[in-house]
């Protein structure tokens, strides 16, 4: 993960197609220009694993069916807690096998439809449900130096419950972190960086123009009116954090993807 | 479809009760429901009847016309011991057919949901589930049976006009049981189990009473439920403390169930059980909807939650802004003991 | 083993929002999905199929928009699906969905398994899958919990009861209703999502079948209903308890006392 900030490889999450979509050829060929567009253009192609509990295709099936060409430094599968043990072992072997490297190991969001990983499924005993721990220990003991796993940070959440909590997300195997979207200089993200100097922080940036959807996802208050310019708080970011990587959710592939090629200078 | 013509209907007279028969005893709701045929009876002028089907029910069998039976039709045979839906509809129907009853109501529970369907069919009878009200209509002298459907939001009145019998069941809970009548007398008619399925039957193997998965929580009048702000299996301890201390049963939502903090068996909701208790109180339960249909319909909602924009907190009756760690303790401590 | 899943398609409540009013949950306009019970059912017999080999079928009766919930299920990997869709299905009862379910599956014929969700969350009234075993005149087991083994000639679950549960060996053929405990339903792959907008799904009418129509649809249901309304509306507002936990706990405990709880 050093190696892409140092070569300024931008992490660009790329939605795969939800479950329920009516358009699911149309959606298909969405996925599959945007994400040849970020592996063309050097960059990290991020597939989400049912963002937000909503059902989507996973990112593994969609390189395979769409037969996606995998450059180990340019894919990174998000991989959640919210899979049968089968579905589990699955998409851990297929990205092995795809030599797809990086995984962002999250606890994630259920819904009625998403089964839950038990523990006895990751054989973690004393736990009474599966986090994102349990599942990079589960990955670390079954699938041995095959992945590099990263972590989420959220600097919204009451710091010193979010500090311990990253303490044992790294003591389970996580050797990067990627935050939750930040806007502005952040306390949290500050001292994230001054106490774990030796661990890669990648940081979200918010590429959408709607606030209220961050404001969503984050579960923190945006006053709605506030006037917000992404391309100017991603140079923000990179003036603010040079020693950080950076990942752009809800990038516009039409207006934006073009402009960022000589955005982050440092 | 086969209808009756109005000399045929005549033939059917009064309100049977199938009673409700767990482990060789007859149930509450057997006398809940008696208390409903009573009514029924007397708005048509003819009698009660209760059916008891199960092994060494006879002496038991007499008790019920002390709430209200007059007429105890008892079928006791050591293959009624367990519960097999087959040969307890074969019976029934054949006494149906045999006494022509004018209504059948049975408790609405997981047997009586099993038995009563296949019953309807063979009669080529209506059958109405989970009934709240039961009435007369003075003009037809038709059963009038009103149900909620789609989690409660919709009352339902359902007529069943050109069938006899006229079957609904009836939840534990839902009418009230009747004060016994000492010394009231009922004739009793013994039937004999005659079963002529001659087919290779589904066997009974093993039967469990589990205090694991005993959670009746349709009988309960107050239920104690507990979601993701119970934090985990200690916390569901101290809610069966409360629930022990009301009399009460212990609840939860989807989310408590799926992090494996207890059983499915006390999950209400769309997915779980639908329950209509006197008191619910739902403790760091957030309220989606799966789980508001679940128990929209009892009569107080108490929420206890620290953050008092749920949609649980903004629903219920009494909505407790706290810790429920704090609370419930203090509650417990408050509560004289039974 | 030839295995028919009969399934539904209901209104989701996940959307739904609720009337500040009645404090109900606002009905209209709700998107339709798979019955969610019947995901359980769906599961276990493709586990069952992959298992022991042999078919699974899915059936429905509903509207041309209910093809919806077979494409789902065909997403989720069983074989084949059939629909029953006509005018002389509309406005069934229990008692005419079920017989119209069971034509469909002697029409199939050589089925040795029938599963059911325990109930649709719309009517619950888990009616329909004894209902089904009665016309057809098989053995039923409702309330499924678990299927401990399976033979050629039957198989052994778990019923879950009120107070625990039986242990029964069910013959063949049979109906069985499932609750959710059973299992984990999985979700749809791209393959199966892929396959499922591909395969072709008949309508059965009534003929196909050889259903009576007198037995089908209104006419065919001995149940009326005669009038719909509102449930008693909640009361509109809530009593607002805060302060110290002893507080709170008395304030309670006035609450329960007011309702003889206590």
């Amino acid at each position: 993960m050093r190696r892409h900030i140092q070569k300024k490889i931008y992490h660009v999450e790329v939605l795969p197609p939800k479950q329920d979509t009516e358009k699911l050829e149309a959606d298909l060929e969405r996925f599959a220009n945007k994400y040849n567009r970020v592996l063309d253009n050097g960059y990290c192609a991020c597939i989400t694993d049912n963002a937000m509990g909503l059902l989507a295709f996973q990112g593994t099936e969609l390189i395979e069916e769409l037969s996606l060409p995998v450059k180990p430094e340019q894919v990174m599968i998000h991989l959640n807690t919210f899979h049968t043990k089968v579905e589990l072992d699955i998409i851990l072997n297929t990205c092995q096998s795809m030599g797809i490297q990086y995984l962002l190991a999250i606890t994630g969001d259920g819904s009625d439809r998403l089964p839950k990983l038990q523990p006895a499924d990751v054989g973690a005993e004393d736990v009474e449900s599966v986090t994102s721990v349990e599942l990079m220990r589960y990955i670390g003991r079954e699938y041995s130096d095959v992945f590099t796993m990263g972590v989420a940070f959220n600097p919204y959440e009451p710091a010193d419950h979010e500090f311990a909590k990253l303490d044992r997300k790294l003591d389970a195997g996580a050797e990067f972190i990627i935050t939750q979207p930040i806007i502005e200089k952040n306390a949290v993200v500050d001292k994230l960086l001054a106490d774990y100097p030796d661990i890669p922080v990648v940081l979200e940036a918010w590429m959408s123009k709607k606030l209220h959807l961050l404001s969503d996802a984050v579960g923190y208050e945006i006053p709605e009116d506030t006037a917000y310019d992404p391309m100017a708080t991603l140079e923000m970011l990179h003036r603010t954090y040079p020693q950080c990587g950076m990942y752009l959710s809800l990038l516009g592939f039409k207006t934006q993807f073009d402009k960022i090629t000589d955005t982050w200078v440092s | 479809m086969i209808t009756l013509t109005d000399i045929e209907r005549s033939a059917y007279k009064n309100v049977w009760v199938v009673a409700e028969v767990l482990a060789g005893n007859i149930e509450a709701v057997t006398h809940e429901l008696l208390g409903a045929a009573r009514e029924l009876a007397d708005a048509r002028g003819s009698e009660v009847w209760a059916v008891v089907m199960g092994s060494g029910v006879t002496e038991q069998a007499g008790s019920l016309a002390a709430f209200g039976a007059d007429r105890v039709v008892v079928v006791d045979d050591p293959q009624l011991t367990d519960f097999v839906d087959e040969v307890e509809a074969e019976v029934l129907v054949r006494l149906i057919e045999k006494h022509k009853p004018e209504i059948l109501i049975c408790g609405a529970t997981t047997r009586g949901r099993a038995l009563i369907p296949r019953v309807a069919v063979i009669t080529n009878c209506g059958l109405t589930a989970d009934c709240t009200g039961l009435a007369i209509d003075s003009d037809t002298g038709d059963l009038l049976q009103t149900r909620p459907a789609f989690g409660g939001n919709i009352m339902a009145t359902i007529r069943c006009s050109n069938h006899r019998p006229q079957m609904a069941t009836v939840r534990p809970r839902v009418m009230a049981a009747p004060d016994a009548q000492e010394g009231r007398q009922a004739e009793i008619i013994t039937e004999p189990l005659n079963q002529n399925d001659t087919r290779q039957l589904k066997k009974i193997l093993e039967v469990f009473h589990s205090d694991e998965t005993a959670v009746n929580l349709a009988d309960a009048d107050v239920i104690v439920a507990g979601g993701r702000g119970v934090k985990g299996r200690e916390g569901f301890d101290l809610l069966r403390q409360l629930a022990a201390r009301l009399g009460g049963a212990v609840g939860a939502s989807r989310a408590a169930v799926d992090a494996g903090w207890i059983p499915y068996a006390h999950q209400v909701g769309q997915t779980g059980q639908t329950v209509q208790t006197k008191v619910y109180i739902a403790c760091g339960i957030s309220g989606q909807i799966q789980h508001l249909v679940g128990m929209q319909s009892s009569d107080l909602i108490i929420a206890i939650d620290k953050d008092p924009d749920t949609p649980l907190m903004q629903m219920a009756d009494v909505a407790v802004v706290g810790d429920l760690f704090e609370i419930v303790p203090e509650l417990i401590r408050a509560i004289p003991k039974l | 083993m030839k295995i028919v899943v009969c399934i539904k398609q209901v209104p989701a409540t996940n959307d739904a929002k609720i009337d500040p009013e009645t404090k109900r949950i606002i009905r209209e306009g709700l998107k339709a999905i798979l019955n969610p019970f019947d995901t359980y059912a769906l599961e276990e017999a493709i586990q069952l199929r992959d298992q022991f080999g042999g078919e699974v079928i899915a059936l429905s009766m509903g509207p041309p928009k209910a093809e919806a919930v077979l494409r789902e299920a065909i997403s989720l990997g069983v074989d084949s699906a059939i629909l029953l869709s006509d005018r002389a299905y509309g406005g069934s009862d229990t008692w005419a969905t079920s017989y119209a379910l069971s034509r469909a599956i002697d029409t199939i014929g050589g089925v040795d398994l029938v599963l059911c969700g325990k109930q649709a969350v719309d009517g619950d009234t888990a009616q329909v899958g004894p209902g089904i075993a009665a016309h057809l005149d098989w053995m039923q087991a409702t309330y499924v919990m678990a299927v401990d083994e399976v033979q050629d000639a039957g198989m052994t679950v778990k019923r879950m009861h009120e107070d625990g549960y039986d242990v029964c060996e069910v013959p063949f053929p049979a109906v069985m209703t499932v609750v959710k405990g059973i299992n984990t339903p999985r979700v749809p792959t791209l393959k199966g999502r892929l396959a499922s907008l591909k395969i072709d799904i008949p309508v059965w009418k009534p003929a196909d079948i050889g259903a009576d129509v007198e037995r089908l649809g209104l006419d065919g249901s001995p149940t009326r209903v005669v009038k719909t309304q509102p449930p008693p509306p909640r009361s509109s507002s809530t009593k607002r308890i805060e302060g110290s936990p002893e507080e709170c706990a008395n304030a309670l405990l006035h609450e329960l006392r007011l309702r003889s709880i206590v």
